[in-house]
């Protein structure tokens, strides 16, 4: 029965999905709007008109300021979801698989982490701060932390790469990118005017210009820092003993 | 010359697709779904999405891979021979290897 509604369920979301795929405009069509104008103003016109030197960050954060929150929001409401089936670590009782395995990582990976990961801390640092000029921005400087952070945890066990970050600073850190966002986007709605209001140059052109840059540096590095621990979270709550002994 | 990269590229994607989805060996298929990352992550280079070839590499070639080894630790290395349906309820087999 289970199974049946389950069944019925997929279906009809799997319908839903493709009618609104059908009333797309068709892929490579001359005539949808992508390809009469939009490309065009986008890559002509995106420094002058949002004041950002990286047109993608132009993009997301200008003119598709919307979708942006709303890709957050998505985002990390899913990773919540996953976080709230899988639990959370009980403390003090977290052990990865390298910390209790009768066999050490050998010398030559060990050593080479702890070379390598200062570097790898050091770029996602470039990565999260530079995006508004380069290539990057916060999720992906958040994903390559995250990545440095588990590659620690690989080689040294779970315990070496959650103690930088104490739990307490974790869970409250977990929430940081769509607070960071929303707040960014009330800001604007406080100074008299709409949602993600400073984002549009010309509001943003009577500000300081150290205050817009502040304002994008606050974005980036609560979506950074919230990616990075939500996935550190999981690892943590994936990776945790359910109370057996060793 | 760059026609022949992407060419070798593409079928590189689609090589690996295959072999991870055909091994039985689920830790070597999460090492070669990694490795699907990384020629991914290459192919958004050259069609010039630097942005999406970082997240790529950040997040399917480093977070994802982790992931499902942790999760592989949790419950089986090898695929059941006959795939099982309702074998839940049960530990999942609690042996790592």
């Amino acid at each position: 029965m289970k199974k049946v509604i389950s069944l019925c369920f997929i279906l009809a979301l799997g319908i839903l999905l493709l009618a609104v795929v059908a009333s797309m405009p068709r892929m490579g069509d001359p005539q949808s709007p992508t390809n009469t104008h939009i490309i065009d103003r986008y890559l002509e016109r995106a420094e002058e008109e949002t004041g950002a030197e990286n047109v993608i960050t132009g993009v997301i954060l200008n003119y598709r300021g919307y979708d942006t929150e709303g890709e957050v929001t998505v985002i990390f409401t899913g990773l919540a979801a996953v976080l709230a089936i899988l639990g959370r670590e009980k403390r003090g009782r977290v052990h990865a698989y390298p910390d209790r395995s009768p066999v050490r990582s050998s010398l030559v990976v060990r050593s080479a982490v702890r070379f390598l990961f200062p570097f790898i801390l050091l770029f996602s640092l470039y990565t999260v701060l530079h995006g508004d000029i380069s290539p990057g921005g916060g999720f992906q400087g958040g994903a390559v932390l995250a990545a440095g952070a588990f590659v620690l945890a690989a080689a040294l066990g779970l315990w070496s790469a959650g103690r930088p970050v104490p739990p307490w600073l974790r869970y409250a850190l977990e929430g940081a990118a769509p607070i960071a966002f929303f707040t960014v986007g009330v800001i604007g709605i406080l100074g008299g005017a709409e949602f993600l209001t400073y984002m549009l140059p010309r509001v943003a052109a009577g500000l300081q210009p150290s205050l817009r840059t502040w304002m994008t540096l606050f974005i980036e590095l609560g979506i950074g820092t919230g990616g990075a621990m939500i996935f550190l979270s999981i690892l943590m709550a994936l990776s945790r003993e359910e109370g057996e002994p060793l | 010359m760059s026609a022949a990269l992407s060419l070798i590229l593409m079928s590189l994607l689609v090589v690996t697709a295959l072999a991870a989805t055909f091994s039985r060996d689920l830790l070597a298929a999460v090492i070669i779904f990694s490795g699907y990352s990384l020629v991914m992550a290459l192919l958004w280079q050259r069609l010039q999405a630097p942005d999406l070839a970082l997240t790529e590499a950040a997040v399917g070639a480093g977070v994802t891979t982790v992931l499902f080894v942790a999760a592989i630790f949790k419950t089986q290395r090898m695929e059941e021979e006959a795939a099982g349906d309702e074998d839940e309820g049960e530990d999942g087999g609690g042996e790592a290897r």
